[in-house]
């Protein structure tokens, strides 16, 4: 129940928070071994500088981004990561060591006629506290687009030549084995592995016909359709036994939508009055 | 190895080094070294990356269209919430769709449903509210804008992108956006399909009243709507009442053509919308079957004393699927289609006469008893040709597809037509006993001429200057007084010819890129009395005739 009051909620108009419409926003697409490494590094970290140069009060802004190296790997050890993929030739050289600041250049265009808003969800408040639904906010208007296109030069296409060989190194690899390496077949059920073996052992004595039909009548309370295995296990009754007393109090569907299964014969039902109640 | 150095050596500004060391402090930092020139301002900002991994970014883009300014709302409520879909969800995968228990319900059909499932393979995707669709509504009540916004899936799949926002202390901030929502207008009311558009916009210039298109296609759903009806026999009442509803309009329309027959006074067109208006009569008697046969009748009527019957191959337009100008009209319904016909050539007609009379009155001294016997032939010709034109249109091959609906050109054609017609009357007593001679020559003059493309124009003219050569004084004093007011002086044209050969129409441009304070029809008009006056030489270049003048020794 709680799963479906949830839905109702996830469903539920929320307010927008749109004191920070006014905003202006930059868009900028970013080369994908930057993103991942934004991605990976810890927060606030400084990722790289922006740098503004107007060479003439009306032209257009030159743009430069200097991006720092960010990642774990890079920092303390510098060819650590790298170095293992693309191969020991690649050790050598000295520009894998310095990928560390890398220069691109930001192309900026205008958005054009479309209009770009940017929504930003947060579960949290300002405090921290948890918050029963997502507090949805518009952070701003894109005011320009950009693209930051590296600047293609030795450095840069170093570092496609390793992500191209990271590439196509194959994930599974020839290993060989020093020693003998035994192996078991797998058993997939352990726990109830011991149980079956018993269970089929067991034997099924017939009950009085009485007390079964009191077992049939309660469940077919609860449920109007029944399939024989279900029962057989409910009553722990013999199968050709539970038949005969389900003969007498039952039909069987032979057809479609509840085929193979036995409900009870109409004089002995009173499900009518309970969906009246319900 | 110093990744520092080499970065140094790298860089072109020599001032980044020391602004590497500053990283992360005030942040903005002017640059301007005094040795730098004054004009190249440079700032510098650092790019951090704040790690809120409870905020998610996305991006709203809101149509071409839509004005959406969240800055500018003031007051109004904004709310936005998720599709629920989930009931489709459901009964989609026929989840929940039996009671869990009691009446009608199976004995351990979930788990059972569950396992048939793993069995077969088949991987059920949860319902996931953040998936769903979001609903925006800016203002509240009946005045709320309400936009939809489904996601875009393939602008994020190889490409980052990133939001730069400016911190308080100046730093840029980035956050990556991680989805992309296409946000449009929801429409409640309704509008035309794209065939419908299609349809109403192929009659732009003769549907008046705009408002009745949505009227229109009301009535015609209804229509069908009664006849299903019909055929169940239940509601025959209301079909009836909407058929009645039709016919009224109908008849109410010719009536206005008859009126505007009146007004244009011309015996030809009253005729014929007479005609119009028992065949819509007829059409009241049987609504199905009758409109044809009386449009058809009423042509034999008007083509009593005419020469032509029918021949082979006159009908063939009716089986053309598509033509140029009115084709698409063809796929309405029976009624509909000939009623536009209809309107079609009232149009046409009228518009030709006024064009017709605007020769009478600025001619009326010279030809007013001429004009007064011809004009009973000149009905019956146009007459003709009106049906000519409807037969002809799909198989004239140079001319068809000059219709009203085409350029601008192309109507200044027509009206230059108009006033030339008057040359062409002369001829028509010849013109008669050619018709007689040859049936097919003649049907297809006259289509050109009722639909004149620039070749037919200077033939025209040419009968005209013609005539004009014969010796018949024009009205000089009145052609003077025009010439001062206009700027299309006799002498701009004797100029215009002497210098090259150039077509009727090559005049008209001329005159009409001068922006004078003419209507076109005024233009074409005085520049037809001028040449008529100049007489020039007539030259056939390419089937296209040039008139010229020798320059003066």
């Amino acid at each position: 129940m709680s799963l479906s009051t949830e839905m109702e909620r996830a469903h539920e108009p929320r307010d927008v928070d749109f004191s920070a419409a006014g905003r202006g926003v930059w868009l900028v697409k970013v080369p994908k071994y930057l993103s991942e490494q934004w991605k990976t590094c810890p927060n606030g970290t400084d990722v790289g500088k922006l740098k503004i140069s107007k060479s003439k009060p009306t032209g257009k802004p030159d743009i430069i981004f200097t991006s720092f190296d960010v990642t774990s790997k890079s920092r303390p050890t510098s060819h650590d990561g790298v170095a293992q993929m693309a191969g020991p030739s690649i050790i050598q050289k000295p520009s894998s060591g310095m990928s560390g600041a890398r220069n691109h250049q930001f192309l900026v265009t205008n958005v054009g006629n479309q209009n770009l808003v940017v929504m930003s969800q947060s579960k949290t408040d300002i405090n921290g506290k948890e918050l029963p639904i997502e507090k949805i906010s518009i952070e701003g208007k894109v005011l320009q687009r950009a693209e930051c296109h590296p600047i293609v030069d030795a450095q840069y296409r170093q570092l496609k030549k390793e992500q191209v060989q990271a590439q196509n190194t194959p994930q599974r690899q020839i290993k060989l084995l020093p020693g003998i390496v035994h192996s078991y077949k797998p058993v997939s059920d352990h726990f109830n592995f011991e149980d079956k073996k018993t269970k089929k052992a067991e034997k099924r004595s017939r009950a009085e016909k009485d007390k079964v039909m009191d077992v049939l009548f309660n469940a077919f309370e609860k449920h109007q359709f029944y399939n024989v295995k279900d029962l057989v296990g409910i009553t722990k009754q013999p199968v050709p036994y539970l038949k005969e007393i389900l003969k007498e109090i039952c039909s069987y569907n032979m057809t479609a939508p509840h085929k193979n299964m036995w409900e009870l014969k109409p004089e002995f039902r009173h499900y009518k009055s309970q969906d009246e109640a319900t | 190895m110093n990744p520092k150095t080499s970065f140094t050596k790298q860089t072109m500004d020599g001032s980044q080094h020391d602004h590497l060391s500053v990283r992360g402090g005030e942040s903005v930092r002017q640059n301007a070294p005094p040795s730098a020139p004054s004009s190249i301002s440079q700032e510098e900002f650092t790019v951090r990356i704040p790690r809120d991994t409870r905020r998610k970014f996305t991006m709203m883009k809101f149509g071409t269209g839509s004005s959406v300014d969240f800055s500018k709302i003031g007051e109004q409520p904004v709310k936005i919430e998720r599709e629920n879909n989930l009931k489709e969800y459901k009964t989609a995968n026929d989840l929940d769709m039996l009671p869990k228990f009691g009446a009608g319900s199976e004995y351990g059909r979930d788990q059972k449903e569950e396992s048939r499932r793993k069995k077969y393979g088949i991987m059920l995707k949860k319902y996931n509210p953040e998936d769903q669709p979001w609903h925006l509504k800016i203002g509240s009540g009946k005045q709320a804008k309400r936009y939809k916004g489904v996601r875009e899936g393939t602008i994020t799949e190889n490409t980052s992108y990133y939001i730069f926002t400016k911190a308080s202390d100046g730093a840029f901030e980035a956050f990556p956006v991680e989805e992309w929502y296409n946000f449009s207008p929801v429409l409640r009311y309704k509008y035309l399909n794209s065939e419908e558009a299609e349809e109403e916009y192929s009659r732009r210039d003769k549907t008046l009243n705009f408002f009745s298109i949505m009227v229109k296609k009301r009535l015609k759903k209804e229509e069908d709507h009664g006849d299903d009806d019909e055929e169940g026999k239940k509601g025959g009442k209301k079909s009836k009442k909407t058929k009645d509803l039709k016919q009224n309009i109908i008849t109410f329309k010719c009536m206005g053509k008859i009126i505007y027959g009146v007004q244009g006074a011309s015996k030809s067109h009253r005729t014929s919308l007479i005609n119009f208006y028992h065949c819509s009569k007829a059409k009241k008697k049987k609504p199905k079957g009758g409109p044809k046969k009386a449009v058809k009748n009423s042509k034999k009527n008007s083509d009593d004393e005419a020469v032509e019957e029918s021949d082979e191959g006159d009908f063939d337009d009716k089986e053309v699927d598509y033509m140029s100008d009115t084709g698409s009209s063809s796929s309405l319904s029976g009624l509909d289609a000939e009623d536009e016909k209809e309107k079609k050539y009232d149009e046409k007609g009228v518009d030709q006469e006024a064009g017709l009379r605007n020769i009478l009155d600025s001619d009326a001294e010279d030809e007013d008893e001429e004009v007064g016997e011809k004009e009973d032939v000149e009905e019956e010709v146009e007459e003709k040709e009106e049906k000519k034109e409807e037969k002809k249109k799909a198989d004239d091959d140079s001319s068809s597809s000059s219709s009203e609906d085409d350029s601008d050109l192309e109507k200044d054609a027509k009206l230059a037509s108009a006033i030339f017609l008057q040359g062409g009357k002369k001829d028509k007593k010849e013109k008669r006993e050619k018709q007689e001679t040859s049936v097919a020559g003649e049907s297809s003059q006259k289509a050109d001429r009722r639909t004149p493309t620039p070749d037919k124009l200077k033939e025209k003219s040419v009968k005209r200057k013609a005539e004009s050569s014969d010796g018949k004084s024009q009205p000089v004093k009145k052609h003077k007084s025009e010439d001062s007011s206009d700027g299309i002086t006799e002498d701009a044209i004797r100029r215009y010819l002497m210098r090259k050969p150039m077509t009727t129409k090559g005049l008209l441009q001329k005159f009409k890129s001068k922006k004078l304070n003419m209507s076109n029809e005024k233009i074409t008009h005085v520049i037809a009395q001028l040449l008529k006056k100049i007489n020039p030489e007539k030259r056939t270049i390419n089937k296209k005739l040039y008139l010229s003048l020798k320059k003066p020794e």
